[in-house]
């Protein structure tokens, strides 16, 4: 459980949001929503982790979180790609996943690539992909680390009907092995039961 | 965890690969700047000292461009918080990606020297002593200059003036490379191994300052 108790953050003197409090228990979904500079991100931020709260706490199953809770549990995906332009698709999913320490079945990727991508391919280089493309590499990590929270910047951003559709199904599965997802996002979410975080 | 610490390591020496037109780049600039300097004292009789001193503030240069650069393209937010949520600590990230700057640095060097040499107007007998000298005082270079480059590129304008600080750790490698030139002879030379120890000395700080101001400035 991700238990988040009186949170403020201030960037300089300028106060971001103030006493923020919510649980999210195992198997659920947080959708924190809210304008543009209201701080979804440092929200998001501050759960992971990067960056500390001016005041109250945010705790993982009644531990604080530090660097290695974050590490050993969370995969956290921003709104920015981390992917190097300079690799083709299938040195940066080789590169990403060696940084996140997994070791995978070959065939295991290639069915995950298969799931997001369709025909694609994989020896092209990063920067001669589409912005959606791009996006569902960053995705893809959602397949292949396992880890049992995803923390998501604006996961749907540049991503067809289709895809959209892919990601819920992903969601649905990782909720039913009672995963925790918190996704900050504009859009709503096409999944039957999930919590909202209204910022103002 | 092990194995995949091995493919970091050659994944990172692809990506050093892929880098490696900068420091082409970077030398060619290197071999243009000793050839203008060589001609512009074509009259005078310099000695070594002069020509030696002149290569290790350019390599000094050339080594704090290439870290600025990679520092900036591979430790953008976006890779740096991937890099924070790894299981792979942050200080043995910046240690594998210094070690392959260096080692592309280095390797550009070797395979430079001797025109840079014939260039500078040095006897080529120096050769491998330059070379071993050059690289054990570019480990150090590279590890100091990843902490002011930690610092420059952070978000933080104001901050990023703070890099300045670092600047003073430079000067005892620059110093020792020119008291080198006076005593060439690596038999009876033993200020190699202020190198040595200059360099372990920056490894037990250098990835722990390098890594805290990543985190703190960059993200």
């Amino acid at each position: 459980m991700i238990e988040v108790n009186n949170l403020s953050f201030a960037r300089g003197n300028i106060l971001i949001y103030k006493d923020i409090n919510f649980k999210i228990s195992p198997g659920e979904l947080l959708l924190v929503s809210g304008a543009n500079g209201v701080g979804k991100t440092t929200l998001l931020s501050n759960i992971v982790n990067f960056t500390e709260p001016l005041e109250g706490n945010i705790t993982y199953h009644g531990t604080s979180i530090d660097n290695h809770i974050a590490s050993e549990c969370f995969l956290y995906i921003g709104e920015n790609n981390f992917a190097y332009d300079t690799l083709t698709l299938n040195q940066n999913i080789d590169y990403w996943l060696s940084v996140h320490n997994v070791n995978f079945d070959k065939s295991i990727k290639n069915k995950s690539v298969n799931f997001l991508f369709q025909e694609l391919n994989l020896d092209k280089k990063f920067y001669q992909l589409s912005f959606g493309q791009k996006k569902k590499l960053q995705l893809l990590l959602l397949i292949l680390v396992n880890k049992p929270v995803w923390i998501l910047d604006d996961p749907y951003s540049g991503l067809d009907t289709r895809s959209i559709t892919k990601i819920n199904t992903l969601f649905k599965k990782k909720l039913e092995n009672k995963g925790i997802i918190i996704v900050a996002s504009h859009q709503k979410i096409n999944l039957r039961n999930y919590k909202t975080l209204q910022l103002t | 965890m092990i194995k995949n610490f091995f493919k970091l390591i050659a994944n990172e020496f692809k990506l050093m690969l892929k880098g490696s037109v900068f420091s082409f780049v970077l030398f060619c600039l290197l071999i243009i700047a000793c050839s203008i300097f060589s001609l512009s004292l074509r009259n005078e009789s310099m000695g070594m000292n002069a020509p030696l001193s002149f290569l290790y503030i350019m390599i000094f240069f050339i080594s704090l461009f290439k870290v600025e650069k990679i520092y900036s393209l591979d430790f953008d937010e976006a890779k740096l918080q991937q890099y924070i949520l790894s299981p792979f600590s942050l200080e043995i990230i910046v240690f594998v990606k210094n070690m392959m700057i260096y080692l592309n640095l280095i390797i550009f060097f070797v395979i430079f020297s001797p025109l840079i040499l014939i260039i500078l107007n040095i006897d080529l007998s120096y050769l491998i002593q330059i070379n071993i000298l050059l690289s054990l005082s570019l480990l150090s270079i590279i590890f100091i200059a990843s902490m002011t480059a930690s610092i420059t590129i952070s978000k933080n304008n104001k901050l990023s003036l703070t890099s300045i600080l670092t600047l003073p750790l430079f000067v005892p490698i620059l110093i020792f490379s020119m008291a080198i030139t006076d005593v060439i002879d690596f038999n009876t030379n033993k200020m190699y191994l202020f190198f040595v120890a200059y360099f372990l000395l920056n490894l037990a700080f250098s990835p722990l300052l390098t890594s805290f101001a990543l985190k703190k400035l960059s993200v």
